[in-house]
């Protein structure tokens, strides 16, 4: 607590400073919130935790094309190993560092290959999410009227039916369709019933902020210089909501993932057999009655660095890109 | 048409707003002309329709609620109304442009002055980047802003309210237009300021030969630029003339009041005039002349209360809609959108 506040008051100062700062050379919003970020112990930590996921991850994808490719390179479903079943954490070797599971396979390539799943579930998710609602939002803020009545009527109505049951809905409703080569049964759909559900609260903050810019002088002006409507809705509207798609791209993230283990845990995420958090939690709930921990304390954990990290992060983002905060 | 060097002209305009509390008349029967060269100050209090005259032109009335129901603008021979909408796009920012009140707000905050000036032009004129980049740098120079490479590449919260004011002045002239309208362009200005502001707008109409809509409250502001005045009161033109005729001998009550409600050099006296009352009520206007209940003159008339005056041209090319004014009666409405100055007084 007492670390909290005294990390609010070194970000008030570093506010103060910023905003003496305005007035010195050619500095947008962008750089300014990148210095205020730059600042920011807090986010800066975070912001390493994030990219050492993402370091993991890659390096996830990076062994999965080497073990398709190298025959002596054991791919993750040849790792089953009948004389480690069950083992628990121990310095013995690297594969029981975390433990084994019950076919035997190291808990610790489990915990991160499922940082793959995860990752690329926050980040694919929110590409089709945050660029939908982002438009979405701007044309129903923009262009009101019928074309706004639609776009609301299209969220509220998503809006009204509980997220998860909705989730679970669309993801049975893939079972078995194959679109473009890609088996919606899996990840893949994964990604795109995350990114159907979750694109409405962009979508809502955005056309709220729009309405209030479209009315501004500067339209006008756009308009007055003989603009076409839809050049100053790229132009001039949607670069000043861009932070808030950021913004929201750092808080779904952490939305995509929780729903992710949600899914895996009910069965319904990734296919059977993936390493995934929600997976490993999944499995490893029937052993929680024999005492064995360890796969899903790998799992929770896994998934707590990085869902913290997150929060922090997004929740710093949307400080430095707050205006009114400069001038406080 | 465009006899005697007028430029645009705008006749019979009505504007009206379809509101859920009912129809505001914002503009009605609206002619006025203005010539080559020219500046044209149309002057009233706020909501009297002068902002909405100036949109009306541009075409850039909010539909809906509004719609412009009747009348002509026309630009050098060229019907406004029959123009597509892509049509119209070219004619804004390329014939006629726009500076606004706001110098603070009419600058998009997320990109660099110079960007937005070189989007302009690139609206209007085939120019290579690098071509238009110097173009915007030249034109933030002759706007009178200092180091304009150096300001090109900053943002508008760098910028004081006079500086982007002559960087939306920049923008407006950027694609050589043959009328700008100003509204309101110094309201929002120090007076310093405003001076240097009109002093700029004046030295470019006479490098450019440029016509001016100018749009204000401002009485003083008009003495020093415009060269033909319509006086606007609820949603009309109560008088029409050239500047030195209305500042010499203004006829109708409204401006009179206006006149007198000026401080003046000189004069020693503890409190200014005042026009009693408010502005009327879009929505419930009075019957009769629409400025009666407040008229010193008219208020208990009952010729005033039962008709609404026309503008009449009671002295050669000025129009006044009183029917107390002097030589009203025997007055006849002529075409009021006729270029009232000419060369002579433009050149005064």
């Amino acid at each position: 607590m007492a670390q909290e506040t005294t990390d609010r008051s070194t970000g008030g100062t570093d506010g103060a400073a910023a905003s003496t700062g305005v007035m010195i050379a050619g500095r947008s919003l962008w750089s300014d919130a990148r210095r205020r970020l730059m600042r920011d112990k807090s986010a800066m930590i975070c912001f390493a935790i994030i990219v050492l996921y993402a370091i993991v991850s890659i390096g996830g994808v990076v062994y999965e094309i080497l073990a398709d490719r190298y025959e002596d390179i054991p791919s993750f479903a040849e790792m089953d190993d009948s004389s480690m079943i069950d083992q628990p954490p121990s310095f013995k070797s690297w594969k029981t560092l975390l433990g084994t599971d019950w076919y035997g396979k190291p808990v610790i390539i489990k915990a991160f290959l499922g940082a793959k799943v995860s990752m690329s579930v926050g980040l694919i998710s929110n590409v089709i999410a945050v660029p939908l609602g982002m438009l979405l939002g701007a044309i129903a803020g923009f262009y009101g009227r019928w074309l706004d009545s639609i776009i609301v009527w299209v969220f509220s109505t998503l809006m009204s039916i509980p997220g998860l049951v909705l989730l679970i809905a669309i993801k049975y409703a893939f079972t078995g369709i194959t679109v473009w080569g890609l088996d919606l049964s899996g990840i893949h759909g994964l990604y795109i019933a995350l990114g159907i559900i979750s694109w409405i609260g962009t979508c809502r903050l955005v056309r709220a902020e729009v309405m209030k810019i479209r009315e501004l002088d500067y339209i006008v002006a756009a308009r007055a210089n003989g603009t076409h409507g839809f050049v100053i809705l790229l132009r001039h509207v949607i670069p000043n909501v861009l932070h808030l798609g950021i913004i929201n791209f750092s808080l779904g993230f952490v939305g995509a993932i929780k729903a992710e283990v949600m899914l895996s845990y009910l069965g319904l995420g990734v296919e059977p057999g993936t390493p995934s958090w929600g997976s490993m939690i999944n499995a490893a709930r029937m052993n929680l009655y024999s005492g064995k921990w360890w796969e899903l304390t790998a799992a929770v954990g896994a998934m707590f660095f990085l869902v913290l990290a997150l929060n922090i992060f997004g929740d710093r983002l949307r400080d430095a890109f707050d205006p009114k905060l400069r001038t406080a | 048409m465009s006899e005697n060097g007028t430029l645009l002209t705008v006749r019979g305009l009505r504007t009206q707003f379809f509101t859920a509390d009912g129809v505001v008349k914002a503009v009605d029967g609206v002619s006025f002309a203005i010539g080559k060269k020219q500046t044209f100050a149309l002057v009233g209090e706020s909501g009297c329709g002068k902002s909405v005259t100036a949109l009306s032109i541009m075409r850039l009335i909010p539909k809906p609620p509004g719609k412009i129901v009747a009348g002509q603008i026309i630009l050098d021979d060229q019907h406004l109304a029959n123009l597509s909408e892509r049509q119209m796009r070219d004619v804004r920012g390329g014939r006629i442009a726009m500076i606004f009140q706001e110098p603070m707000t009419s600058l998009n905050p997320v990109f660099t002055v110079g960007s937005q000036i070189v989007e302009a032009i690139n609206l209007h004129r085939g120019l290579s980047r690098r071509q238009a980049k110097a173009l915007a740098v030249e034109m933030l120079a002759q706007v009178g802003i200092p180091a304009p490479a150096q300001r090109y590449k900053e943002y508008p919260h760098q910028l004081s309210g006079g500086m982007r004011q002559r960087v939306m002045i920049a923008m407006a002239l950027s694609c050589d237009p043959e009328l700008l309208i100003a509204d309101e362009p110094t309201t929002a200005l120090d007076v310093t300021i405003q001076a240097q502001i009109l002093e700029l707008l004046r030295q470019i109409q006479e490098q450019r030969g440029l016509s001016i809509l100018l749009i204000t409250h401002d009485l003083a502001v008009v003495a020093e630029t415009a060269d033909v005045v319509g006086v606007m009161y609820a949603s009309k033109i109560a008088e029409l003339t050239d500047v030195r005729t209305l500042y010499d001998k203004p006829l109708h009550p409204y401006t009179q009041g206006l006149f007198r409600s000026l401080p003046r050099l000189g004069q020693k006296k503890e409190r200014l005039e005042t026009i009693p009352g408010n502005v009327p009520n879009p929505l419930a206007f009075p019957a009769g002349c629409k400025f009666h209940p407040r008229c010193p003159v008219g208020r208990d008339l009952e010729k005033c209360r039962a008709a609404e005056p026309e503008l009449r041209e009671v002295a050669p090319k000025h129009w006044v809609a009183c029917w107390e004014c002097p030589g009203y009666e025997e007055a006849k409405a002529t075409d009021v959108a006729v270029n009232v100055a000419g060369k002579e007084i433009a050149g005064l």
